[in-house]
């Protein structure tokens, strides 16, 4: 059975073209989640292998969902995929508890290699 | 309003379009614009806050709108439906995030708000009153985006 992935991002065509890249190779999409608050919740119910995180959302951001999740689970793998490169966001996400950090826009290959590393595969 | 700012989101646009779309942008003529303003048929307003703050307004046709969403996602739009403004809005998302970054590089930290989505030509949006740099950006077989830029150093 094909590892679980909780995809996070307020856009819908960025929900569509992660759920496309990760289903082609294999995954499961467990779940979509619009913002960060959301995210929370599914994780919880979900229990999903690892989640992708946009930062830039409605309600709630990314970095903020980090540090909930990992608070929930201090072993779950997140990786940031967001179209804010900045140092300090890409320091702050990483002392949060994120395992990887991808700048939009990005190739396939680099979401698939993030994932295959996290999820030993 | 510098033309310091808007470098970056020249080569942000450059860089993400690039990407996206495969193609080679060129940058067309440079001009001011009293205030933000846009006369494009499909616009992604987006806000700035932080060091420097204000409004960033992509501006294209509806017929490049209809190329740029088809490209991203993949197959031809039939309509334009929440998927195909979502790929324009996140278009939109990529430049200034990116532009952001470069941004922050400056000394300028910055933080962006989620991108809205206006059809329908003639928009003025008004917020400050400060002039607006307007940078088009030419696509070759999809059209062209019009880059305006209105931002002024936080006091």
């Amino acid at each position: 059975m094909g590892k679980r992935i909780l995809v996070t991002d307020d856009a819908l065509f960025m929900r569509v073209t992660l759920k496309n890249i990760l289903t082609q190779h294999g995954y499961e999409v467990a779940g979509e989640a619009t913002n960060g608050r959301e995210a929370i919740e599914m994780y919880k119910s979900l229990k999903p292998d690892l989640v992708t995180m946009d930062i830039t959302m409605p309600e709630m951001d990314g970095i903020s969902a980090v540090r909930e999740i990992k608070k929930i689970d201090p072993n779950a793998r997140i990786v940031m995929v967001t179209a804010m490169g900045q140092k300090n966001l890409v320091v702050e996400a990483i002392q949060a508890g994120a395992k990887d950090f991808i700048v939009k826009p990005f190739q396939p290959e680099r979401v698939i290699e993030s994932v295959q590393k996290l999820l030993g595969n | 309003m510098r033309v310091e700012y808007i470098n970056p989101f020249v080569s942000a646009a450059y860089s993400v379009l690039e990407m996206v779309l495969g193609i080679q942008p060129e940058k067309g003529q440079l001009a001011m614009r009293p205030g933000i303003f846009t006369t494009q048929q499909c616009s992604i307003v987006m806000g700035v806050t932080g060091k420097v703050e204000g409004s960033v307004i992509y501006g294209m046709s509806l017929a490049t709108a209809d190329k740029i969403a088809s490209h991203m996602i993949g197959q031809p739009i039939r309509t334009f439906d929440a998927l195909a403004a979502s790929a324009i809005a996140e278009l939109g998302n990529m430049i200034t995030g990116n532009a952001a970054a470069l941004l922050a590089e400056k000394g300028y930290t910055c933080d962006i708000s989620p991108p809205s989505i206006i059809r329908g030509s003639n928009v003025k949006i008004s917020t400050v009153n400060t002039p607006a740099l307007v940078v088009p950006i030419l696509l070759g077989e999809f059209g062209a985006l019009e880059i305006n830029v209105s931002l002024q150093e936080r006091k």
